[in-house]
């Protein structure tokens, strides 16, 4: 079950950011953004899982990939999180 | 029909680009917008072609940015950097599609270097007029009328040291020579889908190394809230509904030549230009050749280059006569009042069409 959300501004960086991850072996998805997420309205995100969350958020760091925030389950909510 | 015209346009494409273009009108809707199959299908089509041009062309993916054709690029790219009355370095072998731009914005233009061929005497022309301070230079990798490689490599490094932001124009180069924003470290580099890199018309690639300016403003499936376009590359200069079934076609272009290798189809064209040159020459007639040329020459014939032009296509001979957009390049070759016949070698050029070409020609 990917519940963990990485949200990028347009599909570019998340399409990148993807790559990035598949190529480190961590496996997400793609789709829109949840409505409530995207601040300044329309982006994508990758889902993935919450174990690999702290890693990928590495990841896209070390590669240069701009994403704008990440979601996380806290006591059952998904929640901004600082990484 | 024996086309000697790639200057203008590849042709015939690859099958895999006429496949690729169907497979997209049949598979994709609108990338970067919904997140269906069909619109995911879309986006994953228009990245991996960025992705392709990015590591064909020594770039990050989201610096490459889709255009319509070279000249959107361009327009783009000196509409980034030039306000009017700024002063611009030009080479002396430029299109229509930088001096247009050039002059509708009013810019003050710096030729630089005149003579075919000549890379000593062009370099020194380019660093004295670096000298004078421009906002920026622009120069063309080919010369569309003569082949005419410039030394692009060292002007880069000029400009770098005379800290002028330099936009190539990469129309006659892209797929048949080296073409890099990362060594140049080029502000913009503009080139077309459908030349050299074997893709549709309609298709173009801006690589961008600075910050642009938008052309055109509209939705772009990010930001949507703002009235402003977005400040990130590639949705800075992507506004409205991208060509994807061009850009699917593109991709499996790209393919093509990384799988060919760019160094294997400049050779097979070039040995096409040097047949072409020797059988002109042995008609007598003023060819146009040297050093540093890619597989493109021009020649004044004995009458009307277009009716010439005009005779050899009735005969199945597609090459182009004329101007050839590019004014400024006949100028400084001597050749604005003739014109001349530009015969142009692409992916298909074979010895036998070669000579059929020289064959007809000398019938006229």
């Amino acid at each position: 079950m990917k519940t963990e959300f990485i949200t990028f501004r347009s599909v570019t960086p998340a399409q990148r950011g993807q790559r990035v991850l598949q190529r480190a072996g961590v496996d997400t998805l793609i789709q829109r953004t949840p409505r409530w997420m995207a601040e300044k309205g329309c982006g994508y995100c990758l889902r993935l899982r919450p174990e690999e969350l702290i890693r990928a958020v590495d990841l896209l760091r070390r590669e240069n990939v701009p994403f704008s925030k990440v979601y996380a389950t806290v006591g059952g909510s998904l929640e901004e999180r600082q990484v | 029909m024996i086309y000697l015209d790639n200057g203008a346009t590849s042709f015939v494409k690859p099958p895999a680009v006429r496949a690729a273009v169907l497979s997209a009108m049949a598979h994709c809707t609108n990338p970067g917008r919904g997140g269906y199959p069909a619109a995911m299908a879309a986006a994953d089509t228009v990245y991996r072609c960025r992705e392709t041009a990015a590591q064909l062309f020594d770039c990050r993916p989201e610096q490459v940015s889709f255009t319509a054709n070279c000249t959107h690029g361009l327009n783009i790219a000196i509409g980034s950097l030039l306000q009017p009355g700024d002063k611009a370095v030009i080479s002396g072998f430029e299109h229509n599609a930088v001096t247009r731009p050039l002059h509708a914005l009013g810019a003050e233009v710096i030729v630089a270097g005149r003579r075919l061929f000549d890379w000593q005497d062009t370099l020194q022309c380019w660093e004295d007029a670096l000298r004078q301070r421009p906002k920026a230079a622009i120069c063309t990798h080919v010369s569309n009328v003569f082949g005419y490689i410039l030394p692009i490599d060292q002007i880069a490094a000029l400009c770098r040291r005379y800290g002028v932001p330099l936009i190539v124009d990469a129309a006659q180069s892209a797929g048949g020579l080296p073409v890099t924003l990362g060594v140049w470290n080029a502000a913009f580099v503009a080139m077309p889908g459908h030349k050299g890199l074997l893709g549709p018309q309609g298709t173009g690639l801006l690589l961008c190394g600075r910050e642009p300016k938008p052309l055109l403003f509209g939705g772009t499936g990010s930001n949507s809230r703002e009235q402003a376009m977005p400040d990130f590359l590639p949705d800075r200069l992507e506004a409205g509904t991208l060509n994807v079934p061009g850009i699917a076609g593109l991709q499996a272009g790209l393919d093509y030549i990384r799988r060919k290798g760019v160094d294997k189809l400049f050779y097979r064209e070039h040995r096409q230009l040097e047949n072409c040159i020797a059988g002109l020459k042995r008609l007598g007639l003023k060819v146009f050749d040297g050093p540093h040329q890619a597989a493109t020459v021009s020649f004044v014939p004995r009458g009307d280059c277009e009716e010439i032009a005009e005779k050899l296509g009735r005969r199945g001979i597609a090459v182009r006569a004329g101007l050839h957009c590019a004014p400024l390049a006949h100028e400084s070759a001597g050749t604005l009042q003739t014109g001349t016949v530009r015969v142009s070698f692409g992916m298909n050029a074979n010895g036998k069409q070669t000579e059929e070409f020289l064959r007809i020609l000398s019938l006229l």
